[in-house]
């Protein structure tokens, strides 16, 4: 368990704001990742009705940082204009970064060492700078940044350059960098090893946009997310990506996009999205002090890696469980279950191994299976698939709208679950304050 | 010292056009070799095909450890048999197919049939019947493995039965050879199941590449080890590997650094200069001893005894004085039984104390030891010697879990046989199963895989790394 509790202290969600999620190069292409961040924060502190001076730190978890200003944290207080004496630092842990800037949060406030925190993440993908090859940046950087350079410094240059073609700039994948496969190819191994069909992973997409359509049509997102203004003076309210009248027969006519006889396709995989989510997060006595409602506590969380050349996303089928050991609690006690949607197909392979007796014999030490999840209980307001996932935010909306949740509707718990890039996954367990 | 034919056989060119004109050169297949620490999961996505004989005894062994490594079974077994392979199927995200829903032009990159239950000539059938129809489906550097069990007791038709799966291995290992691919049998004595599943992985593995046409025996002799490390399974090993400035004992010195072991690499005091570099480079530690001498095996003892104990001793260093029997001077025979024989039995014992349980005794013998050779009366007595020795120090060590083993290697591209006239060399070379000379890499693989921990069932024996050499048995 990774928390230090000093005298008993407990760290409690108070409040949870997002972004709207858009499709990456449509309407927040002009804000950058600091910027999502600002606009999160800012509108968390207004929702809170805390002062500046009130928050004494603050954590983002991001993937794509700017290699000039890698902390997301730092940039984003001075911007709001939190006192100078925020500090802040930024973590980066793949998808699972927002849920990393939230629990590294718990651990501090429960620790001690600070009452307020504001932790949350954000990614632009829209944003991400296109990298030079290092063959160009080695022959050039000794002419930018060294002295005088003669006709014959730049002929040198010339020639180091050549060929043309390993010089034009390249256009980033999601691959990883152990192994080179691309992530949507791991999917999709995972998908025939697991034998998820095309039809399951249509369905499920499906539901993702159904339920999620179904809150945004409730209003049920109203008070988490804060609308932002794009600097061309258009206001952003709501989620682009959520598509209510989708069907399985519309995702049937996609075409797959990872192998040519594959099942994953842009219909059942998740999207390249920009936005930003914050979570403010007090220990219990402050928040009583300051007359604050807690939404949820975070019982225990479980970080895990495995092999990325074996099954590259099935990490959560290894955190949940233990994440539910570390807060004495079994998957059938759960009330609700929120599983970052990275593929449909990981999504239904996880569930797969959690159902499963053997793999819990021999993977996890225990005789009988993790347990079934109702799909009732499962992303009950969509998911990652429907919401689009911008890296370092969705740990940090998951966090927000499960808090939430709990209550809203006075369930007891909620257990989150994702699978990160680098073989790495992530669980944490919430819990309704009595 | 390269192969001339290997080379041209790389070429597709090359070979294309030898195929074309129908030139009878027997262009040797380039053997698919593994670099690097032991993967996890080396039969990674590799197409096994599975059968068995009735009565068969080994198969949930057999699922397990095929199905962690990483291998997609396709099996062709009655239901009872299959049913192992549910559970390691779920635990992997590996479930195991139907051998007949494999696609017709598919290859298979193994082949693996359990003969443990067959008893009679009747029951011999059923390998034929296996093997016939997929034997043309073998991909190129493939592997076939057969399962028996030890050909002993008093019913004459079942010891037969068994007995007859090492000629049939034999015979297919050397008719695939021109696939680069290989054929062994694995005898499983009664107990020893549970220390089947490594053994399998080496030989399925591309770290066995140029064993062929050989019995593997493992057996629960030696005392148990629970839950072999299969992954840097020599990490905190303290290993001794003489004749290590060069060929196969740097090899070894290497091979066994990269799985963790911290290697002494000893040769004599004029080879101090590559000894050291290699040291250094694998971060062990060097040390200079001529095995020649009276006091060798005090003087490596003196020098291993600060370590407080070590777990693995490789005899590698070895001498040969080529001489036939009539022209051999009495010096001659002295130092290559002195050097070969004498100063292993001499230094094993000496570091015998020193060895702690679990240990590993690994000698290099030769086939030449096992089957003669002219000119080669002294090195071939040497080197059979060898084999009495490691029968003998089994025995003896087997209840500390410490194994001895012999290695055979056959003709293996080094220096030493590059000294070898044209003709001889190229006889070497051929008349193998796999037509081409060995690597030192291919006997170091099998030193550290007797080395470590999952070679438990392997004790007293002598394996042949020859490429399925045709002298000798």
């Amino acid at each position: 368990m990774a928390t230090d509790k000093k005298n008993g202290r407990r760290a409690v969600v108070v409040s949870g704001v997002r972004t709207p999620f858009v499709k990456s190069f449509t309407d927040f292409t002009k804000l950058d990742t600091i910027a999502l961040g600002v606009a999160a924060v800012t509108g968390l502190l207004k929702k809170s009705g805390l002062r500046h001076s009130d928050i004494e730190a603050m954590i983002w978890g991001g993937v794509i940082l700017p290699t000039t200003s890698p902390n997301l944290a730092r940039e984003i207080a001075l911007d709001v204009r939190l006192d100078p004496s925020c500090e802040g630092f930024t973590v980066t842990r793949a998808c699972a970064s927002g849920l990393q800037a939230v629990t590294a949060a718990v651990s501090a406030i429960e620790r001690g060492d600070n009452d307020v925190i504001i932790a949350g993440g954000s990614d632009s993908t829209s944003n991400a700078s296109i990298t030079l090859p290092s063959k160009v940046v080695h022959a050039i950087a000794p002419l930018a940044l060294g002295g005088k350079a003669s006709a014959a410094d730049y002929l040198g240059v010339l020639s180091q350059l050549m060929p043309i073609s390993e010089i034009l700039p390249r256009q980033p994948k999601i691959a990883e960098r152990s192994t080179g496969e691309v992530m949507g190819e791991s999917a999709e191994r995972m998908a025939k090893r697991n034998e998820i069909s095309r039809q399951a992973q249509d369905e499920f997409a499906v539901r993702s946009h159904h339920r999620a359509a179904a809150a945004i049509a409730a209003g049920r997102f109203d008070d988490e997310i804060v609308p932002v203004q794009t600097p061309s003076g258009k206001w952003v309210h709501a989620d682009g990506l959520v598509r209510a009248d989708t069907s399985v027969e519309r995702l049937a006519k996609l075409r797959p996009v990872f192998a040519k006889d594959g099942t994953l396709t842009a219909g059942n995989s998740s999207a390249l999205t920009d936005g930003a989510a914050a979570v403010l997060l007090m220990s219990e006595e402050k928040a009583k002090s300051l007359g604050l409602k807690p939404l949820a506590t975070i019982s225990s969380w479980s970080y895990v890696g495995v092999d990325p050349a074996d099954q590259l996303l099935m990490g959560p089928a290894l955190a949940i469980p233990k994440a539910l050991d570390r807060a004495g609690l079994k998957l059938a006690d759960v009330d609700l279950v929120d599983m970052h949607e990275a593929f449909a197909a990981q999504v239904l392979s996880v569930l797969k191994m959690m159902a499963s007796t053997p793999f819990a014999r021999a993977r996890l030490g225990r005789d009988t299976a993790v347990g079934e999840i109702d799909p009732a209980k499962l992303n009950v307001h969509g998911g990652s698939l429907a919401l689009g996932h911008p890296f370092g935010a969705t740990g940090a909306r998951m966090v927000t709208t499960m808090a939430n949740e709990l209550a809203r509707t006075g369930k007891r718990s909620a257990v989150l679950g994702l699978c990160a890039a680098g073989g790495l996954g992530a669980a944490a367990v919430l819990e309704a304050v009595s | 010292m390269s192969d001339f034919l290997l080379e041209l056989s790389k070429n597709p060119r090359a070979r294309a056009l030898v195929g074309a004109l129908g030139l009878p050169i027997p262009l040797p297949q380039p053997l698919k070799r593994e670099r690097g620490p032991w993967a996890a999961r080396p039969l990674a996505d590799a197409r096994i095909g599975i059968g068995a004989a009735a009565g068969a005894e080994l198969v949930p062994a057999l699922a397990e450890a095929l199905t962690a490594a990483g291998a997609d079974a396709f099996i062709q077994l009655p239901d009872s048999l299959a049913a192992a392979f549910r559970a390691p199927g779920e635990t992997f995200g590996r479930p195991a197919r139907k051998l007949e829903s494999l696609g017709e032009g598919t290859k298979l990159n193994a082949l693996v049939f359990d003969a443990s239950g067959v008893r009679d000539v009747k029951g011999l059938r059923a390998v034929y019947e296996f093997f016939q129809p997929l034997v043309s489906k073998l991909a190129r550097s493939s592997r076939v493995v057969v399962l028996g069990r030890v050909p002993e007791g008093t019913d004459a038709e079942a010891v037969a039965a068994q007995a007859a799966l090492d000629g049939f291995v034999r015979s297919v290992a050397k008719e695939i050879g021109r696939l680069g691919a290989t054929a062994n049998l694995v005898i499983v004595a009664r107990g020893a199941e549970r220390r089947l599943g490594p053994v399998v992985r080496f030989v399925l593995s591309t770290r066995s590449a140029f064993v062929s046409g050989q019995p593997i025996t493992v057996t629960a002799r030696a005392k148990a080890i629970d839950e072999p490390a299969l992954v840097r399974p020599l990490e905190k090993k303290i290993a001794l590997v003489t004749g290590a400035a060069r060929g196969i004992g740097e090899a070894t010195a290497r091979a066994l650094a990269l799985e963790g072991a911290h290697v002494v690499c000893l040769d004599r005091p004029a080879d101090d200069g590559p000894t050291s570099q290699l040291a250094r480079a694998i971060g062990g530690t060097a040390l200079s001893v001529d095995m020649g001498d009276d006091d060798a095996a005090a003087k490596i003892s003196a020098a291993l005894k600060p370590l407080g104990g070590i777990d693995v001793i490789v005899n590698n260093a070895g001498i040969t004085r080529d001489k036939t029997l009539s022209r051999m001077k009495p010096d001659q025979w002295d130092s290559v039984l002195g050097i070969n024989l004498a100063a292993v039995i001499h230094t094993t014992a000496a570091l015998e104390p020193l060895l702690r349980d679990n240990g590993r005794v690994v000698c290099l013998s030769s086939i030449a030891g096992l089957a003669g050779n002219v000119g080669q009366a002294a090195y071939a007595a040497s080197k059979a010697g060898i084999v009495g020795f490691v029968r003998a120090t089994a025995e003896r060590l087997a209840d500390r879990g410490i194994t001895a083993n012999a290695i055979a290697p056959g003709f293996i591209e080094t220096r030493m046989t590059a000294a070898i006239p044209i003709a001889i060399r190229e006889a070497g070379r051929r008349l193998s199963a796999l037509g081409q000379g060995g690597l030192p890499e291919d006997v170091a693989q099998a030193i550290v895989f007797l080395s470590s921990p999952g070679a438990q069932g392997i004790t007293g024996r002598t394996l042949r790394v020859c490429g399925g050499a045709f002298i000798g048995a």
